[in-house]
């Protein structure tokens, strides 16, 4: 068994543990949590230390027989992409769990399983190199995220979790037919990643089948205009829920669109890019449009993911080795910060019981600490230069101008917006006047909860600095999957360039 | 795409050997069923009954065993002793004896599905391909793929089903010395249903149960729905039967044979009769359709399957839709290949209707019996995907698919009995409420079961969906599929709201606890583990599946 398969294999031994563990008390079950959870960031991060970076191909592959029947296997592998976006799954699993310990106190041990469960789902999503098994991977996500929401969220969750639940699940449904109809058509029947990938498909089939793709990625992402579920999701989850839709699920589907979308579909890529470009536009605007007008603090940071995931859209179907390689750097980013967010929101709402934004003001002066982090990463948020935010969307415009100038110059009202509506969100809550006790009275972060956020920020900034080895990283995958589309990977530095600007 | 069987053509004077091997499980359990209804009528002196039958079966078993067959000889050898054994260890209560005896004929008669399916596929050079041909009673009965298929699936289905009634039918003092006998003798009807290879033999297989299930339906005396689902059963499928034979009476005319792959033959080479052949179709068309509850021809099975006691409903459900599916594959690819034209699209869209219609119905209905009667009608319309796809993949892809959901709803339906157990009246979603609080285990396999309903990975019915829409996909029918698709998302909305009652609202202190008596939690935990397994490791099974298509066409 490999590194890769034990990173899927803790967690998930870790939950089974959890669940035939007879009466372990609370304190017990945090503690197996969060050591299978830390077992899996190690072993990812063996597999960062393994990983050669120069290769552009699948690396490390381990494959088992599983159903021969239907020519489906247990295969797994990974490139710079999904080793990135594992380790970003690994890294912010033990944080939510950590974050969830004070203010989930009902059925704990299945909120444990539920979110280890989960981690090992989407680690698999992340490195399935078989279709088959990459949907499964894919659909099983949804159960533990509707728990997650249902059981213990807030008080629209049933409501909320449904509609996950549904938009998720006929969005995936209409990717297996596509699934099959490509298993159908591979030599022998089979549903390995190379041999789809071998496949010259005609046009019209590969329009069906992108769309097919497209859309179940889509409603993941979230794109507009099926994005509706998300705000509702993001709105009712429990704070780790929150952190964990952000942070790892959306990414799902930019992750599918680029290993799947692009490099199968090629012709049908370059021919719906215009359009899938519009809808970022639209999706980047429209959310940051209503993220300015939401009374519900957490209400307003989900429809920011809709418009910040909107540039990662926008940056992969540029197709452009700047501005795609950028989406990825991108999807990073918006995991770390939003993440962060979610868990401020979390720590603010355990103290207050209220995400209305009027019923705060003046904070600063109670909670200094809590306010200048949520500064920081407000402003990793909105693409402050030198915070990671900046090192992802820039080049993202950047790449984005040199193929479609308008989509580029639209979406940089995106990029206005989001510091408006954030920096608005931030001087409403901990600006102006100190007024009533419950402001009074809020306390300020602890010293655990200065610790759960601190990995995330020491990224923020890391990230914002020196950005160069995670596009490294990325870089060869990202080229390899221009080549399939039939993108001349372009030998511009993006980093070069942006710190010359900079 | 015609049997092997076909040699055996009327005419032919020779005597034809019966091939008694080529049914001995079900010679087995109707044996056990006959053994079991005279313990019934012992009353007291179980001995006299047991003791006979058993040096009855131990002399049949040794002479089995010297012939060369010891598997068989094994098993008989086994149940024999096994009746006296069971005397003594439960004296004086006749129900245990009875449900045992029953469930030991079952495992027997698997043991015995197993040792068929391995001598048939070591045809090649194999001495026991001599002993068990394909085909019994002058072609008659078929022994081939949907055959064996189909007997795992109902024999697994009834077995699971004895454990899972008994506590229930004890506490409604509905536990009367007929329902072993009668689920064994409705078992056998099913399966000779799916072995069936000419209009008569299926015709009185399909009598042999549906008159099974007409009395077990009404099973509680003294509750009118129960009564009111028998009276209502009854009169349909007569109705139903009554159609059917017409049909096949029409295809008679037509063919001048009663033998499915003389039929089959006949058809592909006519000319003028083409009319009354589509007419006896159509007609067979709707009296099957009646059986595997297609829409328009639905309408029974609300009424019956909730008026039913569950532990019958579940039977019903599971083993019932097998047998028809095995009579449907059988009779659409074998009798009718050269009839595709007139019966691929009609099937299709009634498949679609059924999808999209049962989903859409489960949608509102607050008795959960009710409406996993809806939901087994959509996934009627998913079974008929793979008949439609005419294919090996199509045939294997709906054998498998009703293995699947067979134990997807028999774990289902067990919950429900855990839950009907302890109140009275029938079970709604009011009564679920945070049953995953108070009752982790019940409503953890109930959802379990509800998530394989609705086909989502890693159960087993993601993987009867998966195989049954691949088929369907590549016999081109991608529409189909996606209506399928579609009805999937309805169908996850309603299991979805059951598991949602449980885990997502708070418990109502009141109300009482379901409670499991040992057979019960055997029989769900057992249902539990499939759904895992065939969902997790399918190869087994899915191969199975693929080689009984094989041996078909």
């Amino acid at each position: 068994m490999g590194m890769l398969s034990l990173t899927i294999v803790l967690p998930l031994a870790g939950a089974l543990l959890l669940a035939f563990l007879p009466e372990a008390g609370d304190r017990s079950v945090k503690q197996i949590a969060l050591v299978a959870s830390l077992a899996a960031l190690v072993t990812s991060l063996v597999l960062l230390v393994q990983f050669d970076v120069a290769d552009p191909n699948l690396q490390q592959a381990e494959t088992w027989v599983w159903i021969p029947a239907i020519g489906a296997q247990l295969s797994l592998a990974v490139d710079g992409v999904s080793l990135v976006l594992i380790l970003l799954t690994t890294f912010l699993t033990p944080l939510i769990l950590l974050a969830s310990w004070s203010s989930i106190t009902d059925r704990v041990r299945g909120y444990a399983a539920a979110f280890l469960v989960l981690e090992a789902a989407v680690i698999g999503v992340f490195a399935a190199t078989d279709l088959l098994l990459f949907y499964i991977f894919f659909e099983f996500t949804i159960i533990p995220m509707y728990l997650i929401i249902g059981i213990w969220g807030g008080a629209g969750r049933k409501y909320a979790a449904v509609k996950f639940f549904l938009y998720t699940l006929f969005g995936g449904l209409l990717m297996l037919v596509a699934i099959i109809y490509l298993y159908t058509q591979t030599p022998g029947g089979s549903f390995a990643y190379a041999d789809v990938l071998a496949l010259e498909l005609g046009v019209t089939e590969q329009r069906w089948l992108f769309a097919g793709f497209a859309l179940a990625f889509a409603v993941k992402v979230p794109l507009f205009p099926v994005h509706t579920w998300l705000p509702d999701a993001h709105t009712e989850a429990p704070t780790g829920g929150s952190v964990f839709l952000a942070g790892v699920l959306l990414k799902m589907g930019t992750f599918g669109l680029l290993r799947y979308a692009l490099p199968i579909f090629p012709d049908a890529t370059v021919e719906f890019a215009p359009w899938l470009l519009g809808l970022s536009v639209v999706g980047i605007l429209y959310g940051a449009i209503v993220a300015l007008m939401q009374a519900d603090i957490k209400k307003l940071i989900a429809y920011s993911s809709v418009s910040h995931m909107g540039f990662v859209v926008l940056g992969t179907f540029a197709l452009n080795a700047t501005a795609t390689s950028a989406s990825v750097v991108q999807m990073v980013n918006h995991g770390l910060s939003t993440g962060a967010l979610f868990l401020l929101i979390g720590f603010l709402y355990e103290r207050r019981h209220t995400r209305q934004i009027s019923a705060f003001g003046g904070l600063a002066k109670r909670v200094p600490v809590m306010a200048g982090l949520w500064l920081l990463v407000s402003m990793s948020s909105l693409a402050l230069p030198g915070l990671n935010g900046f090192v992802g969307e820039f080049p993202i415009l950047l790449g984005t101008f040199q193929t479609n100038r308008t989509a580029a110059v639209l979406a940089s009202f995106g990029v206005v917006l989001a510091a408006l509506y954030l920096l608005w969100a931030y001087q409403r809550i901990f600006h102006g006047p100190l007024v009533g006790a419950d402001n009074e009275n809020t306390t300020d972060l602890k010293a655990r909860e200065v610790g759960i956020l601190a990995p995330i920020l020491v990224l923020i900034v890391g990230i914002g600095l020196y950005p160069q080895p995670l596009f490294d990283l990325v870089e060869p995958s990202v080229d390899r999957v221009l080549t399939e589309v039939g993108v001349e990977p372009l030998d511009i530095e993006p980093i070069a360039a942006t710190s010359e600007e900079s | 795409m015609i049997l092997a069987q076909t040699a055996d053509l009327p005419g032919d004077l020779v005597i034809p050997d019966v091939a008694w091997s080529s049914f001995a499980p079900e010679l087995l359990v109707t044996a056990m069923a006959l053994v079991l209804l005279l313990v019934a009528v012992a009353k007291g002196r179980e001995l006299l009954v047991t003791v006979p039958s058993a040096l009855i079966g131990l002399g049949v078993g040794t002479w089995l065993v010297t012939e060369g067959l010891v598997v068989p000889g094994g098993v008989t050898i086994a149940l024999g002793i096994a009746l006296p054994a069971l005397g003594f260890a439960f004296p004086r209560r006749s129900s245990m004896v009875q449900a045992w005896g029953a469930g030991l004929a079952l495992a027997g008669a698997l043991v015995l599905t197993g040792w068929q399916y391995v001598a048939v596929l070591n045809v090649g050079g194999d001495t026991l391909a001599t002993i068990l041909p394909q085909s019994a009673l002058a072609g008659a009965l078929a022994n081939d793929g949907i055959a064996f298929f189909t007997r795992i699936t109902v024999y697994l289905s009834t077995l699971l089903v004895i454990p899972l009634g008994y506590g229930y039918l004890q506490d409604r003092r509905i536990n009367r010395a007929e329902v072993e006998p009668l689920l064994l003798l409705s078992a056998v009807g099913m399966v000779a249903l799916a072995t069936a290879n000419d209009l008569i033999t299926l015709f009185i297989a399909l009598e042999v149960f549906s008159l099974a299930l007409y009395v077990l339906a009404g099973l509680a005396r003294r509750d009118p729905r129960s009564q009111e689902a028998s009276l209502k059963y009854f009169v349909m499928g007569s109705v139903a039967s009554a159609i059917l034979l017409y049909g096949m009476a029409l295809l008679y005319v037509a063919t001048g044979s009663l033998s499915l792959p003389v039929i089959g033959a006949e058809l592909g080479a006519l000319g003028a009769l083409r009319t009354v052949s589509a007419f006896g179709l159509a007609l067979v068309t709707v009296g099957i359709g009646f059986k595997v509850a297609l829409v328009p021809f639905h309408f029974w099975t609300p009424d019956v399957y909730q008026g039913s006691p569950s532990n019958i409903t579940a039977f019903m459900a599971a083993a019932t839709k097998a047998a028809g599916f095995a009579a449907l594959l059988r009779l659409y690819l074998v009798a009718f290949p050269n009839l595709q034209t007139l019966w691929v699209p009609v099937l299709s869209v009634l498949a679609a209707i059924t999808m999209l219609y049962g989903a859409y119905l489960a949608l509102v209905q607050r008795d959960l019996k009710r409406m996993l009667a809806y939901s087994s009608i959509t996934h009627a319309g998913y079974a008929t995907i793979g008949v439609v796809a005419v294919s090996n993949a199509g045939l294997s892809g709906t054998l498998w698919y009703l293995l699947t959901y067979a134990v997807g709803t028999l774990g289902a339906f067990g919950c429900i009995v855990a839950i009907e157990r302890t109140r009275r009246g029938e079970v709604t979603l009011v009564d679920l409420r945070g049953l995953g609080k108070t009752s982790p285990a019940t409503a953890g396999i109930l959802a379990l079961c509800l998530l394989s309903l609705a086909g989502l990975p890693p159960t087993a019915g993601f993987v009867g969906k998966l195989v049954v829409f691949q088929a369907g996909i590549e016999s081109g029918l991608t529409w189909l599929v996606v209506i399928g698709v579609l009805s999937s998302v309805i169908a996850a909305f309603f299991y979805l709201r059951i598991a949602g009652v449980m885990f997502l609202e708070d418990a109502d202190p009141t109300r009482p606890l379901p409670s499991a008596s040992t057979g019960l939690s055997t029989s769900i935990a057992i249902a539990a583990t499939l759904v895992v397994f065939l969902g997790v490791q399918p190869q087994l099974l899915l191969q199975l599946a693929d080689t009984a298509a094989a041996l078909v066409r």
